[in-house]
């Protein structure tokens, strides 16, 4: 590294874990900052220094830019990794980064801002030659919406123009439901991004979610890492995701990623980012969905396939340098696929479950990693999201990454709390996830139900 | 890790020891060399406790009378750490504050003990506060915070430095309690 040399790692959990490790491997010193909750906790433990910027609530320590900064100033780090979530994509926390003289490793607060606004990168994508879902303009109240709908043919979406994770996000089926969701839309947007901006899209049912990992430097180089699938979604939360995608053939393949590196060059996009896109089943097409510019929960994925460390990238283009590796070096090899452990109950309607863990055993192998932070003893707190651990196996074909899944979920004993791990079992055991018969509603019209009905076991 | 030769060491320690200044910190890259002149009264904020090394007691012998404490980080050494050395590094320990009362930091930021730069410190070792005194600020981007007491009780102690990052809830003044002092402070004490 030229410029970095102690960097801050303002965030928690696996991912704090995940960026401190790239620490290490790179020779960098890393703070992590805590809240009251976390100042034991594992990311604590590993960091060359932790620093308590606050109470547990995330309003009070994760998410106030003025405490992370001083906290990066106060320990002479010269560098903030903002991992996922919490302050990743607002722009000021990059922005505050750029007036201190403190290295951002991200995107740049521009692009931050220009691709946070989903009207405005559907413009960008549409503007560079790659589809968008038919859809509209901002629309102000449900007659206007009710146009925008006959236009471009029920089913459609409301989404917030702010959006992001599903919020602000109903589906319509008809045109009498239209005002009332429409009311319910905009104010679930205004309250979850203080934005109440409501645009129409129109919805394919049987779609898949992939998404194309993508990195840019300093000097307009862009190269892509291949795609993702994620189209095991509940409530728009991704619960499995796997690379390559089972439903893309090498010539969709070459223009999918294509497209997303189009997008990427128009905006000069800097540091790792994931263009998503909707891929309609029936028609064979694939529209382009959002930008996602932070690292992305499922990175890892992309990791086991192409063997190159997204976080080293990560700080290697923040400090002014290029790639590792140039396009024609990325190769995929083999399948990887990812099971996120959450701390919820999938008996009972996959709510939250916080508490002690009397007990982790993680699987170990080669090809299964664990990213976690989690122990046995760990207290499970109510104040942060409910990932405890990420579960990734390859293999050199989509099959043995399902048969050694299957055998690391049975290995993997975690007593105290609720978890995923049945319900991940559940899915790598059905057939219609086994021959590739998923869509992006699939878990959730059809899968919950069975689970429920056959008591976690899919053979009954 | 060699930003600085033995004999720059020397050099710089003879330095100090000649001038009018107690104390030196001194950072190049992953080097860092903190000296302080007759054994340093206040503790110092320690950064970087795990993967230190203390690892030149070869040169502090040469110069006994100079009490020095030169440290690289490096993780893969914590191996030679000796059980001195590692006493050393203990942060202030909670077992200093007990029959104190703590006046801990409400938030994190820089702390200052005056109002304003050259003005007196709210506070020094032997004032009496009552819980609504004023007793340092801690500024958090250019947001200056006055914290008060909570307590009543004469300061024994003060732990932290002026202009120095302070954390959340880090013990910032340690109060002796007056007999028959305020309700919150026996409260504190209960608890």
């Amino acid at each position: 590294m030229k410029g970095i040399s102690r960097v801050l790692v303002a965030n928690r959990g696996e991912i704090a874990v995940r960026i401190i490790r790239t620490c290490r491997e790179l020779g960098l010193e890393s703070v992590v900052t805590v809240s009251e909750t976390d100042k034991n906790s594992l990311p604590a433990r590993l960091a060359d220094r932790a620093v308590c910027i606050g109470p547990s609530s995330p309003m009070d320590s994760y998410l106030k830019v003025d405490a992370i900064i001083t906290a990066a100033l106060g320990t002479g780090s010269n560098a903030i990794h903002p991992g996922y979530g919490f302050l990743a994509e607002q722009p000021k926390l990059a922005e505050a980064c750029a007036t201190h003289g403190l290295i951002f490793v991200g995107p740049k607060a521009d692009d931050l801002r220009k691709m946070g606004d989903k009207l405005y990168a559907r413009k960008i994508a549409g503007g560079v030659g790659v589809s968008i879902i038919p859809g509209s303009e901002l629309v102000h109240n449900p007659e206007e919406a009710a146009d925008a709908a006959k236009r471009v043919g029920f089913p459609i979406l409301l989404k917030a123009a702010a959006g992001g994770g599903g919020k602000g996000m109903k589906i319509v089926a008809r045109a009498e439901d239209l005002s009332p969701v429409f009311d319910e839309a905009s104010g679930e947007a205004l309250s979850a991004f203080g934005d109440d901006r409501i645009y129409v899209e129109h919805y394919i049912a049987n779609a898949r979610h992939i998404e194309v990992q993508i990195i840019g430097d300093r000097f307009g180089n862009i190269i892509h890492l291949f795609e993702r699938d994620c189209s095991l979604q509940r409530r728009y939360q991704k619960m499995v995701e796997e690379a390559p995608s089972p439903a893309v053939s090498p010539e969709l393949r070459e223009e999918i990623c294509e497209a997303a590196v189009r997008i990427g060059k128009k905006i000069g996009y800097e540091n790792a980012g994931t263009v998503e896109f909707l891929l309609d089943q029936d028609h064979g097409r694939f529209y382009f969905l959002e930008m996602n510019t932070r690292i992305q929960v499922e990175h890892p994925v992309t990791e086991m396939i192409s063997g190159i460390d997204l976080v080293k990238e990560q700080f290697r283009v923040a400090d002014g340098d290029s790639f590792s590796v140039s396009q024609e070096e990325v190769r995929l090899t083999g399948h990887a696929i990812e099971c996120r452990i959450n701390a919820e109950s999938p008996g009972a309607g996959f709510s939250p479950c916080p508490g002690y863990i009397t007990e982790w055993k993680s699987p170990t192998g080669e090809d299964v990693r664990v990213d976690s932070h989690c122990y046995s003893g760990y207290f499970v707190s109510p104040y942060y999201d409910s990932l405890l651990a990420k579960l990734i196996t390859r293999g050199t074909d989509r099959r043995e990454a399902i048969d050694l899944m299957q055998y690391a979920l049975a290995n993997f004993v975690v007593s105290g709390i609720d978890t995923t791990i049945p319900f991940h079992q559940f899915i790598m055991k059905h057939t219609d996830y086994l021959d590739g018969n998923v869509s992006t509603n699939w878990i959730e019209n059809r899968l919950v139900k069975e689970y429920e009905k056959n008591g976690g076991n899919p053979f009954r | 890790m060699d930003a600085i030769s033995q004999d720059e060491v020397i050099q710089i320690l003879k330095m100090v020891e000649e001038s009018s200044f107690d104390e030196l910190c001194l950072e190049i890259g992953d080097f860092k060399l903190i000296l302080k002149k007759h054994g340093g009264s206040e503790p110092v904020q320690r950064p970087f406790q795990t993967g230190e090394v203390f690892a030149h007691h070869e040169v502090a012998q040469e110069q006994p009378s100079v009490p020095m404490d030169v440290r690289q980080t490096e993780p893969e050494r914590m191996a030679s750490v000796s059980e001195r050395d590692r006493q050393e590094m203990e942060p202030i320990g909670e077992g200093q504050e007990e029959g104190y009362l703590a006046i801990r930091s409400p938030m994190l930021g820089t702390f200052y003990r005056a109002p304003k730069p050259g003005a007196p410190p709210f506070v020094e070792v032997g004032r009496w506060v009552s819980a609504d005194d004023s007793v340092c600020i801690i500024e958090v981007m250019k947001l200056f915070n006055t914290v008060k007491a909570n307590v009543r009780g004469r300061i024994a102690k003060i732990c932290a430095e002026n202009g120095q990052m302070v954390e959340y809830q880090q013990t910032l003044f340690l109060v002796e309690e007056v007999d028959g002092g305020g309700e919150t402070a026996k409260e504190e004490i209960a608890s």
